[in-house]
């Protein structure tokens, strides 16, 4: 059957058609509509499978895991860097293996697009010892969920897919199964204590060397069922190309656009690799180029004197793939000399101003910064923060440092021990803390280190698409009675569209640390201003404009309250788009000096 | 057939839209195609482009100098990506009248001030990516689809707006041959 469907929709159908009934993990761009689908798929065709967040990465990993022990068809979704927070279980659980097929979906992001590092998860598995296989099309992404879920199954062990971005976000015709005859493994967990509860040194040795043996029978497979065939079809051309993942498809589009003529290998699992009988291939070329991206992972596997790659220079070594650093890459290796056809005419280089990303028009997150700011003067404090939207108000200069996910938490302790003359504020969104941020509060708790946490909780993880959080679907769970429950007061203050308010509140809030032993714990609630189901109740629909005769132009609004509404006009007076404002009202108590903004209460009249 | 058409804008301009818009054009036509979205944290009102190629390609990524088509929904935002068009393409954009605009060297040009008539009240502003999408169909005489596939395609996307969306369409095709 033919459907139009993103990368990630792809994954989620080659998922329900592989027999997947646990799907676990934690949302993070570009991973995020895989479960989402999943759940969307559940419900539409009324299919029993468990397809639910897990509080981080490693909880989701570990939920679908033992469903793996357990028999069933499990997969862990989550981007890149979540996986460094489940690797610690990933490290164990390629030692002791699963009985039902395990797919662990670790989606990449060359180019930063939306993560802090550009690393790349087939290295991971490499160091993990699992198989990984790297998807370079929509269609590759439902092929090879299938497969890697049915590989799992057979050699017992975590298989990785390693989609980019340019493959979870790309859009294509997918050829997929027909019809879905949803037919799950029954779940019954056999007691095996010698193997599910390895313990070193002789278990876990044991195990190791089962490890080793394995990997060694996937490199044969690889070379049988997925190499061979691709050198098989080689030509003898001068120049062989091996391209890992999307690289395949921008190596494929580069020949054809320069006219050049090389035979082309396409791995689709980088690691473990066949090297001997790779090797033995290269032998009758001139030269080997490796085409992958973002970490040199095969081209370390199979270095030769006639490869080249990233480690010679030859290919980039950071950013995201493009045609013109093929060409370079074809440039460098003497296999093309013509003129770069992916450059354009430096007149067509204009200076525009940038464009980044900021928080929303009528976000709660803009007005709670604002106050801070105010209340704890820049000179006097440290304002440690974490990742979610809010992080966007680095721009209203309310942020000092972002590490990963809550960092925010532990680094206050550190930047309290180390610079106690200063007044530490960190702040942290609620799907943060349930991430990772109650374990660094209970040790601040724990070594009383004095500073102020404020969890800016607006009950939903946004930045990656409005997830649920646990607060959320279980109204027990309450981020105020979790922190009373470590033994600390948690202070309370229901965000407030007048903005004094909110100054009063952080100023009550500097009351009390200053009598305070150990952290100062607050709790904002807030609301997402794209929360369909929330935001209505909160928006008081009042919406602005500005006074121009009070206008002084003295950039207050424009540099330090920072709402995207709010630009100056060709008369060099403030004025509001009228499309952009929320209706927040938040500007019009304290933000500006001369009290420009005002109400506009013809504004829904005018048809807005 | 290959026509590959870069859609630039900022997030919330419904910039994904068009794109799913143009794949479904493709699917129904059962041309190949391959097109690239932005998520996640590029949406919060920054910059966005995404791409969508259509015909036989095999990666989704639009290249400097190779783009048939652009279609700007804001003027800063189309000028931020004229590197990807090349000098025989068309370049459709949104920019206001008072604002100067620079000579470009393309062989297809044409702007409109889409922001003003949405503020005269003669569409939505949430409208304003599928009244690009119809002053591009008139100007773009290479333009892939035939306005009544563009038509199906909205109406498949999502059938509840899709009257109201055609209606946009409608009007802005109409706006186009006036001004040309």
């Amino acid at each position: 059957m033919k459907q139009t469907l993103m990368g990630n929709d792809a994954i989620a159908w080659g998922l329900v058609h592989a027999n997947v009934d646990m799907v676990s993990g934690y949302p993070g761009t570009p991973s995020s509509e895989i479960l989402s689908v999943v759940q969307s798929i559940k419900h539409k065709l009324n299919l029993d499978i468990y397809a639910e967040w897990g509080t981080n990465e490693k909880v989701g990993f570990e939920v679908a895991y033992a469903g793996a022990i357990a028999g069933k068809r499990t997969c862990a979704t989550m981007k890149q860097v979540g996986l460094n927070v489940a690797s610690d279980s990933l490290m164990s659980a390629s030692y002791i293996g699963n009985l039902g097929g395990m797919l662990l979906i670790a989606a990449d992001d060359p180019g930063f697009h939306s993560s802090q590092t550009e690393q790349d998860s087939r290295v991971f598995a490499k160091f993990a010892r699992i198989p990984v296989l790297d998807p370079a099309t929509p269609q590759d992404a439902y092929d090879l969920t299938k497969y890697g879920v049915e590989l799992s199954e057979k050699f017992q062990i975590p298989v990785m897919l390693r989609p980019v971005m340019r493959v979870c976000h790309a859009r294509e015709i997918i050829e997929m199964d027909e019809e879905t005859n949803f037919a799950p493994n029954k779940g019954e967990f056999k007691r095996d204590v010698p193997r599910w509860g390895a313990v070193p040194r002789t278990g876990r040795f044991e195990q190791g060397v089962q490890q080793l043996n394995r990997i060694e029978v996937i490199k044969e497979y690889n070379w049988d069922h997925l190499l061979k065939p691709e050198f098989d079809r080689c030509e003898g051309k001068k120049v062989l190309i091996i391209a890992g993942g999307t690289g395949h498809g921008f190596t494929k589009e580069t020949l054809s656009d320069l006219g050049l003529d090389a035979d082309v290998v396409k791995v689709l699992m980088p690691y473990p690799l066949p090297v001997e009988q790779m090797r033995d291939r290269f032998k009758s070329y001139d030269k080997v180029l490796v085409v992958e991206e973002p970490y040199p992972c095969i081209e370390e596997q199979i270095a030769s004197p006639n490869v080249y790659g990233k480690n010679t220079n030859t290919t980039h070594q950071i950013d995201e793939m493009s045609k013109e650093a093929i060409l370079k890459a074809f440039q460098n290796i003497g296999f093309y000399a013509g003129e770069n056809i992916y450059a354009t005419p430096p007149s067509l280089d204009f200076e525009v101003e940038a464009r980044p990303p900021a928080l929303c028009p009528g976000c709660p997150h803009r007005d709670v910064y604002y106050a801070i700011t105010k209340v704890f003067k820049k000179k006097k404090a440290i304002y440690p923060s974490d990742n979610g939207c809010y992080t966007l108000a680095l721009a209203q200069g309310a942020i000092d440092s972002i590490l990963c996910m809550g960092a925010s938490v532990s680094m206050a302790s550190g930047f309290s021990i180390s610079d106690p003359e200063k007044t530490t504020v960190a702040t942290i969104g609620d799907g943060t803390f349930f991430h990772s941020g109650i374990p660094p509060l209970l040790n601040a708790i724990y070594q009383n280190h004095k500073f102020i946490l404020v969890i800016l909780d607006n009950s939903t993880i946004a930045m990656t698409g409005r997830q649920t959080t646990p607060s959320r679907s279980n109204k027990n769970i309450d981020i105020k009675k979790i922190v009373e429950g470590m033994g600390v007061d948690c202070m309370e203050h229901q965000y407030s569209y007048e903005m004094q308010d909110n100054i009063d509140f952080f100023r009550e809030v500097k009351k009390v640390h200053a009598d305070a032993t150990g952290p100062t714990v607050v709790v904002v609630r807030e609301f997402c201003i794209l929360d369909r189901e929330r935001a209505p109740d909160f928006i008081p629909n009042i919406f602005v404009k500005v006074d121009a005769d009070l206008c002084v132009a003295c950039d207050q609004c424009t540099t330090i309250y920072k709402c995207p509404p709010m630009a100056y006009n060709d008369d060099g007076v403030i004025e509001i788009d009228p499309f952009l404002c929320a209706g927040c009202g938040g500007c019009l108590d304290v933000v500006c000096p001369t009290d420009a903004f005002v109400q506009d209460f013809d504004y829904l009249k005018r048809g807005n | 057939m290959k026509y590959q058409i870069v859609i630039a804008g900022f997030g919330g301009q419904g910039v994904v839209f068009l794109v799913k818009v143009l794949a479904i054009c493709a699917g129904n036509r059962n041309v190949p195609f391959l097109g690239t979205e932005n998520h996640g944290m590029s949406q919060r009102g920054g910059s966005v482009s995404c791409d969508i190629k259509i015909g036989g390609f095999t990666n989704p990524v639009i290249d400097k100098n190779q783009a048939d088509l652009m279609i700007a929904l804001e003027k800063n935002e189309g000028l931020r990506n004229l590197g990807f068009l090349k000098l025989s393409g068309t370049l459709v954009t949104n920019a206001k009248d008072k604002d100067e605009y620079p000579e470009l060297p393309f062989e297809g040009f044409a702007k409109i001030d889409a922001f003003k008539k949405a503020e005269n009240g003669e569409f939505p502003i949430q409208g304003l990516n599928v009244y690009m999408l119809g002053f591009a169909l008139i100007n773009d005489a290479n333009f892939p689809f035939s306005i009544q596939e563009v038509r199906d395609a909205i109406t498949q996307m999502n059938a509840k707006v899709a009257a109201q969306n055609i209606v946009i369409l409608d009007q802005a095709m109409k706006d186009a041959k006036e001004l040309k």
